[in-house]
């Protein structure tokens, strides 16, 4: 069943430019997918789309069947957004009240709010430095942190956008281990970089974008070629033709 | 990692964390208005007991003096204005300036009420969630007609939660210019209109950034707020600040 339905989704930035042009595409609920692509190439304009902080200026977007622009916060509460810029994501004065803000936002009430706060930060492993304030947390830290505001929010598709920049390795693992765990428990998980390196062995399906458009979509074993064309670094383990762990 | 200011929640046990924030507010209106007319005496005894409760709430001294350096800076030229432009008995005279023993006991008090008052709103700001004076604030105003109380609330919280967000970027800035020699500029004008136009630009941009952030988890004006609850140590609390205040009168 297609979680995520775009059909003739076109964008045009209000100084003129086109952002996404004439994008088609079905998402299966549960699948990996990652959306390749340089800077600039639109990945970002093509996931504020799937709820609602964008919308279309011709095309449509679907989700779960229902147009966003129908519903936005249906749409929001379905799709989780995890921004590239974690600082700018996270609004809470400690840890436990920024996970708090989305059920808060729901008007849920305080017993459910307390019960979907203490889930999602067992989940991401930061429920003993709840009462921290963010700001002092590593990277990686804030990226999870990010992580457990949306899955608060109980939402069944997961985008991420860049979810690995200005990260050290530790905390590039960190959040790995994360978004495979979230996939493994049934969501649905769009990544959006231009770094394929830690995602590439994982994903079912790579799309790769170029000047707001899908020039490729399929396999990512069968795209490999495409990458260096399109100016997008190959995988280490692909470069070296070594065997990528799985 | 960023640096921690004070000027910002700061969780924590004391009393004054878990004090009802429409109690804070009163008791921060009620010590603002006594303050105005303190003498020296009463403005001892509310910075003896302002020393305490800055200890027991467990604010670092060396980040407040970090702080409010511009502040002791505004502080010393009202200092300054007050003893050069007060009538009275000369101390000290130079040419046609004059410093008189008036302006300085004026100076001196005024800058005295001025940074007690800070320190008070500071304990304010570090104990009490953004989200708690919103809802206080909706509250507060809610019987006003013609008031967008939930509008207001909202407003208020936003700039108390991002109050040190500005002075974190500004602080970023500043470094920024300071790594490209602005120091060798002598011009405080064209120093102030580059480190601006930078800060503007990137508070703007990362306000920005934060609405998509926001409105992407549903933000609205319609939201579970925080529970305002008041209990029988908030109104001692209470008690304690009028007592303060009337023997600060009094004195």
């Amino acid at each position: 069943m297609d979680i995520i339905e775009i059909v003739n989704l076109s964008h045009r930035f209000s100084n003129g430019t086109l952002g996404l042009n004439k994008i088609n595409l079905s998402i299966r609920k549960g699948t990996f997918v990652v959306i390749g692509g340089l800077n600039g190439s639109g990945k970002t304009t093509l996931l504020k789309h799937l709820n609602g902080l964008l919308l279309p200026h011709t095309g449509i977007v679907k989700i779960n069947g229902v147009p966003v622009s129908k519903n936005l916060l249906r749409a929001r509460q379905i799709v989780g957004m995890v921004f590239q810029d974690a600082d700018s994501q996270i609004v809470g004065e400690t840890v436990y009240d920024d996970v708090a803000f989305g059920p808060e936002n729901l008007l849920l009430n305080r017993a459910e709010i307390e019960k979907r706060v203490s889930e999602a930060l067992t989940c991401v492993g930061l429920i003993d430095i709840a009462e921290q304030r963010p700001h002092v947390l590593s990277g990686g830290e804030k990226r999870r942190l990010t992580i457990a505001g949306i899955l608060a929010m109980e939402p069944q598709v997961l985008v991420f956008d860049e979810p690995f920049s200005n990260l050290d390795y530790p905390g590039r693992q960190q959040v790995l281990e994360q978004i495979l765990s979230l996939h493994a428990s049934g969501h649905t998980i769009l990544i959006a970089t231009h770094d394929l390196e830690d995602v590439m062995t994982y994903a079912d399906r790579l799309i790769l974008m170029k000047d707001g458009v899908v020039v490729k979509d399929g396999s990512p074993d069968k795209l490999i070629d495409d990458l260096i064309v399109l100016g997008i670094l190959e995988p280490r383990g692909f470069r070296f033709e070594m065997e990528m762990p799985s | 990692m960023t640096e921690l200011t004070i000027l910002g929640y700061c969780s924590g046990d004391s009393v004054l964390h878990k004090t009802d924030v429409r109690f804070k507010i009163a008791c921060l209106i009620m010590i603002s208005i006594t303050t105005i007319s303190a003498n020296f005496w009463a403005l001892s005894m509310l910075t003896l007991v302002l020393a305490v409760t800055f200890m027991h709430v467990g604010l670092s001294l060396t980040s407040a003096f970090k702080t409010l350096r511009y502040v002791f800076v505004l502080l010393m030229f009202i200092f300054i204005a007050r003893i050069l432009s007060s009538p009275g008995t000369p101390v000290f005279a130079f040419s046609k300036i004059s410093v008189t023993r008036e302006g300085i006991y004026d100076g001196v008090s005024i800058c005295w009420r001025l940074l007690d008052v800070i320190v008070v709103g500071i304990l304010f700001v570090s104990t009490t969630r953004s989200l708690e004076i919103k809802s206080a604030v909706a509250w507060l105003l809610h019987p006003i007609p013609f008031i967008p109380a939930k509008r207001v609330a909202t407003m208020m919280s936003l700039v108390m939660r991002f109050m040190p967000v500005i002075l974190d970027q500004a602080r970023e800035t500043a470094d920024a210019q300071r790594a490209r020699g602005v120091e060798n500029r002598k011009n405080p004008i064209y120093r102030m209109s580059k480190l601006g136009i930078g800060l503007m630009r990137r508070t703007f941009e990362r306000a920005d950034k934060l609405a998509y952030a926001m409105e992407a988890r549903c933000y609205s004006e319609e939201r579970t707020d925080p529970a305002l609850d008041s209990d029988s140590n908030d109104w001692i609390m209470l008690v304690f600040v009028m007592a303060l205040c009337i023997a600060m009168t009094v004195v």
